[in-house]
C-alpha cells in the first residue's frame, strides 16, 4: 500500500514540476506575444544605484505594421522609433540612423521579447510568488543564471495583459542592481495617434544586416587572445576602429550569450598612473585592466568579478 | 460748520469714549442715539475678541446667487474637449521630428562615469568582489574642485590631466558598448541563421 501511495504521489508531483517550468517559460512568452501584439502607452523608471532614467514607451499595432517609439525624458535625451524591421535612433550630437532589426535595443533585454529558448542552456526558468505591481496584480518569474558569472534578471509580469510591469538585474546576494518600474500603463484599443504619425515620416534606410555581419575589412580577432570568457558566450564581430567621443583607437570585441552583451577594448596605454579597477553604474561593469604595454577595458552587464578575469585574460597571440 | 460735519465730530467723541480716551460727559451721551453706541460697541468687543456672540458673517447665499449669473468658463461635461488639450500638452509631443535633440551635451549616461579617484576596498573576507578595487565615480556636474595643498603644482596638474584622459576614454568605451549592443542581437540572427545553412549543405 505504502508503495502505491509512494509512486501516486510520484505521479502527482512530477507533473506539478514540470508544469512549474513551463508555466514560467509560457509566462515568458505570452509576454513576449503581448508586447507586440498590444497598443499601450507607459511610462517607466530605470533605477541604478543613485540615479534615475525616466522613458516613455508607446507601441501599437496597426494592421500588420508594429509601430514602437521609446523616450528618455531626462537630460540630452534619446529616442528610438520601431517601424516593423527598422530601428531608429535619435541621438545628441550624432546623425540619426537606422538598423535592421525587428526589437529596440533599451533597458529590457531584447531577447525576453524573442525566442526565449536559446537561453535554456545557461539560465533556469523559475517562477516565483505574486505581487501588486503599479497598482496590479502581477507575478515573479526569475531567470537564474547556471554559474555565479552573470547576474540573475528577475520580471514581473501583469497577469491580466501579461506586459511587463517590473525588471530587475539581481546579483547573487540578492542584491537588485539595476531597476526598471512602470509608473504608468494605458492598454488601449486604438493604436496612439503619435504613433500613427510616425508612418508618415522619411527615417534613414538602414544596412542589411548580413553586411554588418560580413564586414571583414578590419578583422581584429587574431591582434589579441582573449583566453577567458563565461559558457555560451560566443564572438559577434570584431573590429579595429576609433571611437566616437574621443577619436582614441581601439581594438574592438563584442561577445553575446544571447542575454548580455559584454564589449572588450585593447587599446593603447595611457600615460601617467593607471590603476586597474573597476566602476560601476547599476548592473553595467566597467573593468579597466593596465596590462603594462596596452590597457584592457571590459564593459557589459556583468559582475565586476567576471569583468576582472576576462580582462586579465586577455594575452598578445603567440 | 454744516450739520453733517458736527455729526462726524460727535461721532468722534463717541468713539474715543468707547477707546477710554476720553472721559464720560451726560451731554454727550444723551445727543446719541441707542443704536449707534451698540454698533460702536460692538466693534470694539469683535475687535477685542471679547463677544460672546460669535460675530458670524453668513455670505453663502450671496455667493450661491452670484455664482448662478456667471458666465461658464469651462464645461467638464464636454469630454472631447478636454481630452484633446491634455494630449497637446503631453511631454512627448516636445518630440521634434525634423531636427532632435540638437546641440546638446553628451548623454548623462556618459557623464556618470567620470572617475574622482581611486579607492582599494578592505578586504576582511574571502569573497572575490571584495578583492577588485572600485574606481570611484561622480556626476561631472556639480562636483566642487578641492584646493590643491600640493607643494608640486606642476605634478599635481599633470595627475588631473591623466585623470581627465581616462575619464575622456571610460565615457567614450561606455558609449561605444552601448552603440555595439544595439546591432548585438541582429548580428546573432545573422550569425545562426548562417550556422543552419552551412549545417544543411
Amino acid at each position: 500500500m505504502k508503495f502505491i501511495t509512494l509512486i501516486l504521489s510520484l505521479a502527482l508531483m512530477a507533473p506539478a514540476y514540470s508544469s512549474d517550468e513551463k508555466s514560467a517559460k509560457e509566462l515568458l512568452l505570452n509576454m513576449a506575444e503581448a508586447v507586440h501584439n498590444r497598443n499601450f502607452d507607459a511610462s517607466f523608471v530605470v533605477v541604478k544605484g543613485k540615479s534615475m532614467e525616466p522613458y516613455r514607451w508607446l507601441h501599437a499595432k496597426q494592421g500588420e505594421t508594429e509601430l514602437e517609439h521609446l523616450s528618455l525624458l531626462n537630460g540630452a535625451g534619446l529616442e528610438i522609433i520601431r517601424i516593423d524591421n527598422q530601428v531608429t535612433y535619435f541621438e545628441p550630437q550624432s546623425a540619426p540612423y537606422s538598423i535592421a532589426t525587428d526589437s529596440i535595443a533599451g533597458p529590457i533585454p531584447e531577447v525576453l521579447f524573442k525566442n526565449i529558448e536559446r537561453l535554456n542552456q545557461e539560465y533556469d526558468f523559475v517562477l516565483g510568488g505574486k505581487g501588486r505591481i503599479a497598482g496590479r496584480p502581477a507575478q515573479l518569474v526569475r531567470i537564474e543564471s547556471k554559474d555565479e558569472y552573470k547576474f540573475n534578471y528577475w520580471l514581473w509580469i501583469d497577469a491580466e495583459s501579461s506586459l511587463i510591469l517590473k525588471s530587475a538585474y539581481v546579483n547573487h546576494n540578492g542584491d537588485m542592481l539595476e531597476q526598471l518600474q512602470l509608473t504608468h500603463i494605458s492598454v488601449t484599443e486604438e493604436p496612439a495617434p503619435l504613433l500613427l504619425e510616425m508612418l508618415n515620416k522619411e527615417f534613414p534606410t538602414p544596412l542589411p544586416s548580413d553586411a554588418i555581419a560580413k564586414n571583414t575589412d578590419n578583422l581584429a580577432s587574431n591582434n589579441w587572445q582573449i583566453g577567458w570568457l563565461p559558457d555560451g558566450f560566443s564572438l559577434l564581430k570584431s573590429d579595429r576602429h576609433k571611437l566616437d567621443l574621443n577619436n582614441e583607437l581601439t581594438d574592438y570585441y563584442l561577445y553575446s550569450d544571447g542575454f548580455v552583451e559584454v564589449s572588450v577594448f585593447v587599446q593603447r596605454p595611457l600615460p601617467g598612473r593607471r590603476p586597474s579597477g573597476a566602476l560601476s553604474s547599476g548592473a553595467t561593469t566597467i573593468y579597466v585592466h593596465n596590462a603594462g604595454s596596452f590597457d584592457v577595458s571590459v564593459v557589459g552587464n556583468i559582475p565586476a568579478a567576471t569583468a576582472k578575469t576576462i580582462a586579465e585574460s586577455v594575452a598578445r597571440p603567440l | 460748520m454744516t450739520k453733517a460735519h458736527v455729526n462726524k465730530l460727535d461721532d468722534q467723541n463717541l468713539s474715543a469714549l468707547l477707546d477710554g480716551e476720553e472721559f464720560l460727559t451726560d451731554q454727550e451721551i444723551a445727543a446719541k442715539e441707542s443704536a449707534t453706541l451698540g454698533r460702536y460697541a460692538l466693534i470694539g468687543d469683535v475687535m477685542r475678541a471679547e463677544s460672546e456672540n460669535d460675530f458670524v458673517l453668513d455670505i453663502s447665499d450671496s455667493v450661491a446667487k452670484a455664482l448662478e449669473s456667471e458666465p461658464v468658463y469651462a464645461d467638464f461635461s464636454q469630454k472631447q474637449d478636454t481630452e484633446s488639450t491634455a494630449v497637446a500638452s503631453d511631454n512627448v509631443i516636445a518630440f521634434n521630428w525634423r531636427k532632435p535633440l540638437a546641440q546638446l551635451a553628451i548623454a548623462a549616461s556618459v557623464a556618470m562615469f567620470a572617475i574622482v579617484g581611486v579607492q582599494t576596498l578592505p578586504q576582511d573576507d574571502n569573497s572575490p568582489m571584495n578583492e577588485i578595487p572600485m574606481l570611484q565615480s561622480t556626476p561631472l556636474t556639480g562636483v566642487a574642485s578641492p584646493v590643491s595643498y600640493s607643494s608640486e603644482p606642476a605634478l599635481e596638474n599633470a595627475e588631473k590631466g591623466f585623470r581627465e584622459l581616462q575619464q575622456q576614454r571610460i565615457g567614450a568605451l561606455v558609449l561605444e558598448h552601448q552603440r555595439q549592443a544595439r546591432v548585438a542581437y541582429s548580428l546573432e540572427k545573422a550569425q545562426t541563421k548562417a550556422q543552419a545553412e552551412e549545417e544543411k549543405k
